[in-house]
């Protein structure tokens, strides 16, 4: 510990780092290995390290029990609202970025972005619900993707608008003069010069959408359209020890997210932008 | 030229209007509408609505249950952030510089963020099982008293901190050693010719350099602890007692069980109110940098 840069480590480093990945890792393997436990294996008071008979029994009952219906409907709402938010955004921040709106309106915009992205959700749901009701958007996926927009829409707004800000003007300028229309500027040479960040926005975006559980409780009544989180809380509360079945939900509800921790690390190594969430 | 600058404002206006409606209809209106709502006493099951001005208000002050919530929010919120903040600080530092797998161990040390919420919460209900849960089961093997992890009243909120900081102090670290990688090394180098400590060398030279980031690590982490819900629902419900009641959590009740549309409007506003309060330094950060 006497430099602070050297890489030469002390033993205790290593000691420190191996204790941090378990505490990390831990609950992810008991994850992995509940899921493999039997019924009465999961409820023995002397919780075992290892399943004794590994089973999967449990990944059979749940996918039984419609478990790829509720991610379809987890993915369909997550990916939709995140294209949905993706275009809004872009064209919104487009306007934002390269036109001066009078009565300070490019400044009121934002602010007002930033404040629905610090709100506790809950604050708009009762006006949301009879809003929603009304159109017969209630106990629907469209309902749905578009009650995500409260969350993915500031967010995608706020990312977006960083990106294209840094974007330089020359490109749309001589594009301009070869008399290119503003449309056609914006697709074919504003986004592609802005992917990798749309790209990154995107991931973040499906990610909040797939974890989202306040909405889809209040405004979802049919098990059959219900979302993975919904699932889950379900059996957390109604069948209180069938704890191999729920593990093995949450199980292949993490996988396809780990996937993208990788993606996650890089973006925020190369500080692309800490105002992530 | 006019006409050419007419029309180009006009494109802008017409890019910029369907995101705007989206705002005004999911975002405004129903703030607007809360507002409304919170100076009526109304019931949605007995469809009563009557004007009562400042009543809401008065009531919910004097109210121990909401005061109950509004505090265990704070303390939750004040919990999680100081001990996310401090261990991601921590971690950036003791993992600071190059050591052989550093890039696995950093992807394996943002896992718990990537987690869904509501499996996290599954697990850790597991876990803090009172009679099968694996953490009692090592506590009575080693000799000691089982704890009420998520059923004794005066432990109930800070085994939801915990989870919370698992979960999210991954978050901390990541940004933290991003921010730490930014510094030029030659500083530290500088700081030990000097003869400067360790700890004289984190204290007077990286803290200082890394304040900003540190505020809006902070202010991130309050914004979204201070939404307190999911945890609560999956794992406590509010009890035991109403030791986990939380404000995002009291709003639900009072508006989806119990259909007191006016009261919860009422704390609706509060919390606007105390968040404004909260992220008004946040915003203002942020608009300057721009």
């Amino acid at each position: 510990m006497s430099s602070i840069t050297s890489s030469k480590k002390h033993p205790l480093f290593w000691v420190l780092l191996l204790i941090i990945t378990v505490v990390t890792l831990f609950p992810i393997y008991w994850i992995s290995v509940t899921s493999l436990k039997s019924p009465v294996e999961v409820i023995s008071s002397r919780p075992t390290m290892l399943p004794q008979a590994p089973t999967l029994e449990n990944y059979v009952s749940v996918v039984k029990s419609g478990f790829f219906r509720n991610m379809f409907n987890s993915l369909l709402v997550a990916v939709s609202a995140t294209l949905l938010s993706l275009t809004l955004s872009t064209l919104a921040s487009y306007a934002l970025v390269r036109h001066n709106f009078p009565y300070r309106g490019n400044s009121l915009f934002l602010v007002w972005v930033l404040v629905v992205k610090i709100l506790p959700p809950v604050v708009l749901a009762i006006p949301l619900y009879s809003v929603f009701i009304k159109m017969g958007l209630l106990n629907s996926r469209l309902g749905l993707i578009f009650v995500y927009q409260v969350y993915t829409l500031p967010y995608c707004i706020w990312m977006i608008f960083g990106f294209l800000k840094a974007l330089p003007e020359t490109f749309e300028e001589a594009a301009m003069i070869d008399g290119a229309g503003r449309f056609y500027i914006l697709t074919r040479i504003v986004l592609p010069l802005a992917r990798t960040g749309i790209i990154a926005t995107s991931i973040f975006s499906v990610i909040a959408a797939w974890d989202e559980f306040l909405f889809a409780l209040l405004f979802i009544r049919t098990p059959s359209l219900q979302t993975l989180p919904l699932v889950i809380v379900n059996y957390i509360g109604e069948y209180e020890t069938l704890w191999g079945e729920l593990m093995g939900i949450g199980l292949l509800t993490t996988l396809p997210v780990l996937f993208f921790s990788s993606y996650v690390y890089k973006y925020y190594t190369q500080g692309f932008s800490v105002s992530l969430k | 030229m006019t006409q050419n600058k007419y029309q180009k404002s006009c494109f802008f206006y017409l890019i910029l209007l369907p995101a705007v409606l989206v705002m005004l209809w999911l975002t405004i209106y129903p703030v607007l509408n809360v507002f409304t709502l919170s100076f009526f006493k109304y019931n949605y099951l007995s469809d009563e609505k009557v004007f009562v001005g400042l009543g809401n208000y008065i009531k919910l002050l004097k109210e121990n249950l909401f005061m109950e919530a509004f505090r265990n929010t704070l303390v939750f919120s004040v919990l999680a952030t100081a001990g996310e903040v401090i261990l991601g600080i921590a971690l950036a530092l003791l993992f600071y510089g190059h050591f052989r797998g550093k890039k696995s161990f950093m992807i394996i040390a943002i896992f718990p963020m990537m987690v869904s919420s509501m499996v996290i919460c599954a697990v850790w209900k597991t876990l803090y099982h009172y009679d099968i849960g694996l953490i009692n089961f090592l506590l009575r093997e080693t000799g000691a008293q089982p704890v009420g992890w998520l059923i004794d009243q005066s432990k109930a909120l800070f085994s939801v901190v915990i989870i919370d900081v698992w979960q999210w102090t991954p978050f901390a670290f990541i940004m933290m050693q991003a921010a730490m990688g930014s510094i030029p090394e030659e500083i530290f180098e500088a700081a030990q010719i000097d003869g400067a400590s360790y700890m004289k060398t984190v204290f007077s030279i990286t803290m200082p350099i890394l304040s900003d980031q540190i505020m809006l690590l902070i202010m991130l982490r309050t914004i979204d602890t201070f939404k307190l819900f999911g945890k609560v629902y999956a794992l406590t419900q509010g009890g035991p007692g109403n030791s986990t009641e939380t404000l995002s959590y009291y709003i639900y009740r009072e508006g989806f069980s119990y259909f007191n549309l006016g009261k919860a409007s009422t704390a609706s506003i509060f919390v606007l109110l105390v968040v404004a309060g909260i992220s008004f330094i946040y915003i203002g950060k942020i608009l300057k940098k721009d």
